[in-house]
């Protein structure tokens, strides 16, 4: 799973230092906004409908303070990640029923061909089962520092 | 405006991608429990979907995966191929589905 490049997906326009959200739904639209403020998603509603089901297959939220609210979508035309950071903690109905601190949004097309996306979600994961990664990201300040945490994975 | 009938059929295929891969994602360590429920979802929103279109969706759905395809820089994302600039100027208005030339995909323009 160390073979996908993460900083590749991640983009100064796709991250939040602190993040305003207090509920489930707020965090995921909060995120999402930002890959609508981008263009990168043509239909809001049509992706917060896909992301809220996603969450009813089972939740996103992985336990030990981190989320990964993640799925496919035609209205979108590429695959990225957007980051967020809660110091607060954020209820997030995880396995391990802990606030997440740590979100991750990842939204991908649908394409088959070069299919980056579940490799991706598996290198994700992966990093973040690492408890350094985690206690360097509670305390990322800005995008040059989020980067650093996933360089050289 | 959007065409309805197409933002259902997008709706869907988000659906189905997301059913077709619950079994892959639950491998890479996510919890997975409400499979059914989203299948009933998926069937509910199929039932409002009329009956010549979602045939449609199904048919191309088994013969190519993906029977919808996002559209950018008009490019078909299915296929790669550029599509003419008329019909790109309709799409975007997205009053009608349109369908890629050399793909047969169903086009939906993302930009």
């Amino acid at each position: 799973m160390s073979s996908v490049n993460l900083t590749n997906y991640f983009h100064s326009s796709l991250f939040i230092p602190e993040m305003k959200a207090t509920t489930k739904d707020e965090a995921l639209e909060e995120l999402l906004n930002l890959f609508v403020r981008e263009k990168l998603v043509k239909n809001k509603r049509l992706v917060l409908a896909m992301l809220k089901q996603r969450e009813k297959l089972g939740s996103t939220g992985i336990g030990k303070g981190v989320a990964i609210p993640h799925g496919r979508t035609t209205a979108a035309g590429d695959v990225m990640i957007a980051f967020g950071k809660s110091s607060k903690g954020i209820p997030f109905d995880a396995i391990d029923q802990q606030p997440v601190h740590l979100l991750f949004m990842v939204i991908a097309h649908p394409q088959e061909k070069s299919n980056e996306y579940l490799p991706l979600l598996g290198s994700l994961v992966t990093t973040l089962k690492d408890d350094s990664k985690r206690e360097q990201l509670m305390h990322v300040a800005n995008f040059e520092d989020l980067l650093a945490v996933f360089q050289g994975e | 405006m959007e065409n309805k009938e197409l933002e259902m059929i997008v709706h869907l295929q988000d659906l189905d991608l997301m059913i077709d891969e619950a079994h892959d994602v639950e491998k890479l360590g996510f919890a997975i429990s409400g499979c059914e429920e989203l299948k009933a979802a998926r069937q509910e929103l199929a039932a409002k979907i009329s009956k010549p279109l979602l045939y449609r969706y199904e048919r191309l759905r088994g013969k190519l995966k993906r029977a919808v395809v996002p559209v950018k820089n008009d490019i078909c994302l299915g296929c790669f191929l550029r599509q003419p600039t008329a019909v790109g100027a309709q799409g975007r208005e997205g009053n009608e589905i349109f369908v890629c030339e050399n793909c047969g995909r169903m086009l939906y323009w993302i930009d």
